[in-house]
């Protein structure tokens, strides 16, 4: 039996009770293997981890059996037991187990349903503590779109402001997130709010596919950094790990190669995430785990936006999305090549394609902070073109720059975030 | 050109006369069911309603909406079983919803279509072929079944595994043209094809370890037209198309099933490059129909079933979107179905079939009995 995960005191108190023996088995074994790597979770997964089963140990045995007794219905009929579920395993076997199970759609159905009923309880104590947050998601200069073309997913749920663009292109960015021209060692947005009262670790994030944003700002408060461009050293590290393994045929399957990824840690030369373990480990994860993320620097940013969102819940997040390169003959069939070397053919930039990848993209990185109590009502999202005379604002009413009208100079709407934020 | 045997020749003259000089009622019994082909096209990869047959894809599938009056539309088929690629793909080929490895490493239990097919009709090895792109289809030519299996299974024929293995030779040789070179690229194919093909995975169930000669010169004739074709050869669906319609001209077997798979590229996360696929699939899907059309051997006899082995993730509320395909939604799962062939009643079906219901309904037309399907023939196409 698998010793009890290295938890918080709090819950190695809950857990020692025999807490997760009251649960259904498959249930208990995804939350064990979950906090399996204490140590490597976010300050929010470990939050949320603590409340879950607080609450659970707070509730009458009765609610909790009534809470799950559709999921261990569905669980005896698939045949989940200890010995398909040995506790504290979620591995890819479980989870072909019950993708492969006839009872798959009822299983699913029956999570759900006790999520339904666990979730509102859990987003309220959320709420209580809720605070105003900032998306800003910046689309790369070179898309060939105006205006009226884009974020044509979202419209009509917010604003779009006009904008008053700066003289030099390359300041718009750095006026928009430090409220100064390019070349000021000025705080952004994001490193004003993690130095703020309601800041710290994790709270601040910035993700882009190129190295534009991370570069901005001062000396100062840590701000998550992770650049599609400045990971290439362990992208291509990756890549020819990868290759070599599966070329070798050194693995005989999926599980086999899932095993031997997660040894493929980053490297301190390689990036500096590497200090921090929870965010090496977090690098290494979207890179192996994230489908196209090795191939594609926008695949990446959106990816590790919706895992960010997910896993960390932060209050400010900063999100560049690039332009990708057009696909080289042969490309799906190198998928862990590196393509300048594979083909002399020059990379051209597919800014059309991009254009296509993104609207999609802007929906799906927005929808997925919407879907968490932390960011309902309280989130305010601008929707930014590099150079563009236009953006876009999905915002509660009481956002500053929903009531601004003509077109506003940059550092207005950097000033607009900053009360917005308190900071 | 392929050669013309005399004895074809004379099956195929005598095939016209008849037509010519029989009396109407005779002629509306045949072509006798037993003569019937059938090729099952997966449109696949994985592709949703909206960017297809919804109102908001139709552009996306310009000749599929164009072939769609002169065919049977079933406007529901829905796959109730694994959300994977080869259950999926294997549940339309034996009738029963597949829950095997999901990467091939297992082969489908029970018989397959093509095993039902050539076991009651003792039809040759040459008569049943699965073309696919996916690289994890090599067992997909026959089940576990004792009483079945290889003896009278499909040959199976990946050819994107087989362009895999000369583009990774020109790229570890570093050639200066490296994968541009399509000279290169194209001798390195024929070396894999002279050297033996079991390292990719291929079942060539007539030709033991080497390829028979005749395989061989058929499987480069459809290379080199692909290599040499006026785009850049990007698409492994593509190659597909080309090595079926290969197979098609020179051995005209009655039941095919061809494989398409570039819609998976949607995994990369790039929408527009999942859109790209999805119309060269259905450019490669018309070129097939056109080949029916065209070729002899098919026209007026062939049954082609055009369906989305699975569907993809909805935008709302499910892991990622368009990228994946496992969430169980109904946007995986509901899917259509495109039936064309002379002997298809033109019109369109609402009531929901299954993709179980398909191997039933190939075994109808080709004229097989197959017990222990959980699918039920479609009755419209049986008229």
């Amino acid at each position: 039996m698998p010793d009890t995960p290295q938890v918080s005191p709090a819950l190695k108190t809950l857990l020692d009770k025999g807490l997760l023996d009251r649960l259904p088995l498959s249930f208990s074994a995804f939350c064990f293997d979950q906090m399996k790597d204490w140590d490597l979770l976010f300050p929010a997964e470990r939050g949320y981890y603590e409340r879950l089963f607080g609450m659970l140990d707070r509730s009458s045995p009765q609610a909790v059996e009534q809470l799950f007794r559709p999921l261990r219905d569905v669980e005896r009929q698939m045949g989940v037991n200890e010995k398909t579920f040995p506790k504290g395993q979620f591995s890819l076997k479980q989870v072909d187990f019950l993708n492969r199970n006839p009872h798959y759609p009822e299983w699913r159905a029956a999570v759900a349903q006790a999520f339904a009923k666990l979730d509102p309880a859990l987003d309220s104590e959320i709420a209580r503590a809720g605070h105003a947050r900032l998306v800003i998601v910046a689309a790369p200069a070179q898309l060939p779109a105006d205006p009226s073309r884009m974020w044509t997913r979202l419209q009509g749920r917010g604003k779009r402001l006009a904008i008053e663009v700066p003289e030099r292109a390359e300041d718009f960015l750095p006026l928009l997130l430090t409220g100064e021209p390019q070349g000021r060692a000025t705080p952004t947005i994001a490193q004003l709010f993690a130095a703020g009262k309601k800041g710290g670790a994790y709270t601040s994030w910035i993700v882009e596919a190129g190295a534009g944003i991370s570069g901005l700002g001062a000396a100062g408060p840590p701000v998550v950094k992770y650049s599609y461009a400045a990971l290439e050293p362990y992208r291509k590290r990756l890549m020819g790990e990868v290759r070599s393994v599966v070329e070798a045929q050194e693995v005989p399957g999926p599980r086999q190669l899932s095993a031997r990824l997660k040894q493929m840690k980053i490297l301190a030369s390689e990036g500096d995430v590497a200090k921090d373990p929870i965010l090496a480990e977090f690098a290494r994860a979207i890179l192996l785990s994230g489908n196209g993320t090795l191939l594609i620097n926008n695949t990446f940013v959106e990816w590790a936006t919706v895992q960010a969102v997910r896993r960390a819940r932060p209050s400010v997040a900063l999100v560049g999305f690039g332009i990708r390169n057009k696909v080289k003959p042969f490309s799906s069939l190198l998928i862990y090549a590196d393509q300048e070397t594979t083909s002399p053919i020059p990379s051209q930039m597919d800014t059309l394609g991009s254009y296509v990848d993104l609207e999609m993209f802007y929906q799906y990185v927005w929808q997925e902070f919407e879907k968490y109590a932390e960011y309902r009502t309280n989130t305010a999202y601008l929707f930014a073109g590099d150079g563009m005379e236009e953006m876009l604002a999905v915002a509660p009413a009481d956002f500053p720059l929903m009531a601004a009208s003509g077109p506003l100079k940059l550092p207005a709407v950097f000033q607009h975030l900053k009360e917005w934020l308190g900071v | 050109m392929p050669s013309l045997s005399k004895r074809r020749f004379v099956q195929l003259a005598g095939l016209s006369i008849a037509n010519r000089i029989l009396p109407g009622w005779l002629r509306a019994q045949e072509p006798q069911r037993s003569a019937n082909k059938v090729i099952i096209v997966t449109f696949g990869g994985g592709v949703r309603y909206s960017e297809t047959f919804a109102p908001e894809g139709l552009h996306n599938i310009p000749r599929l909406v164009a072939m769609r009056p002169d065919g049977h539309f079933f406007n529901s088929c829905v796959n109730s079983g694994v959300l994977s690629h080869f259950n999926s793909t294997a549940s339309i080929l034996t009738g029963n919803w597949q829950r095997v490895d999901d990467f091939g490493f297992q082969p489908p239990a029970g018989p397959t279509l093509f095993e039902h097919f050539r076991k009651q009709t003792g039809a040759g090895p040459l008569d049943a072929w699965a073309v696919a792109t996916n690289k994890s289809f090599a067992s997909m030519g026959c089940g576990s079944d004792r009483a079945f299996g290889q003896p009278y299974g499909a040959n199976v024929v990946l050819p994107k595994q087989l362009l895999l293995e000369a583009v990774q030779e020109v790229v570890k040789k570093g050639t200066a043209g490296g994968v541009a070179d399509r000279e290169d690229v194209l001798r390195r194919l024929e070396g894999v094809l002279s050297e033996g093909y079991e390292g990719i995975g291929w079942t060539i169930f007539q030709a033991g370890r080497k390829l028979d000669r005749q395989v061989r010169e058929t499987l480069l004739r459809g290379l080199v037209e692909y290599i040499n074709g006026p785009e850049a050869p990007t698409s492994g669906d593509e190659l597909t198309f080309f090595i079926t319609r290969e197979i098609m001209r020179e051995f005209a077997p009655r039941l095919i099933l061809v494989n398409f798979w570039d819609m998976d590229v949607a995994h990369w996360g790039s929408y527009s490059l999942y859109l790209n696929a999805i119309t060269r699939t259905d450019r490669l899907t018309g070129m097939l129909w056109e080949e029916i059309q065209a070729n002899a051997n098919y026209r007026g006899k062939t049954t082609m079933l055009v369906l989305p082995e699975l569907g993809r993730d909805g935008d709302q509320n499910t892991a990622n979107g368009f990228l994946n395909h496992r969430s169980g939604d109904p946007s995986c799962r509901n899917m259509w179905l495109l039936a064309m062939g002379a002997a298809v009643p033109r019109g369109q079906t609402d009531r929901t079939v299954h993709h179980v219901d398909v191997a039933a309904t190939a075994a109808e037309l080709l004229g097989v009995k197959a017990p222990g399907m959980a699918g039920t023939p479609m009755r419209e196409l049986l008229l």
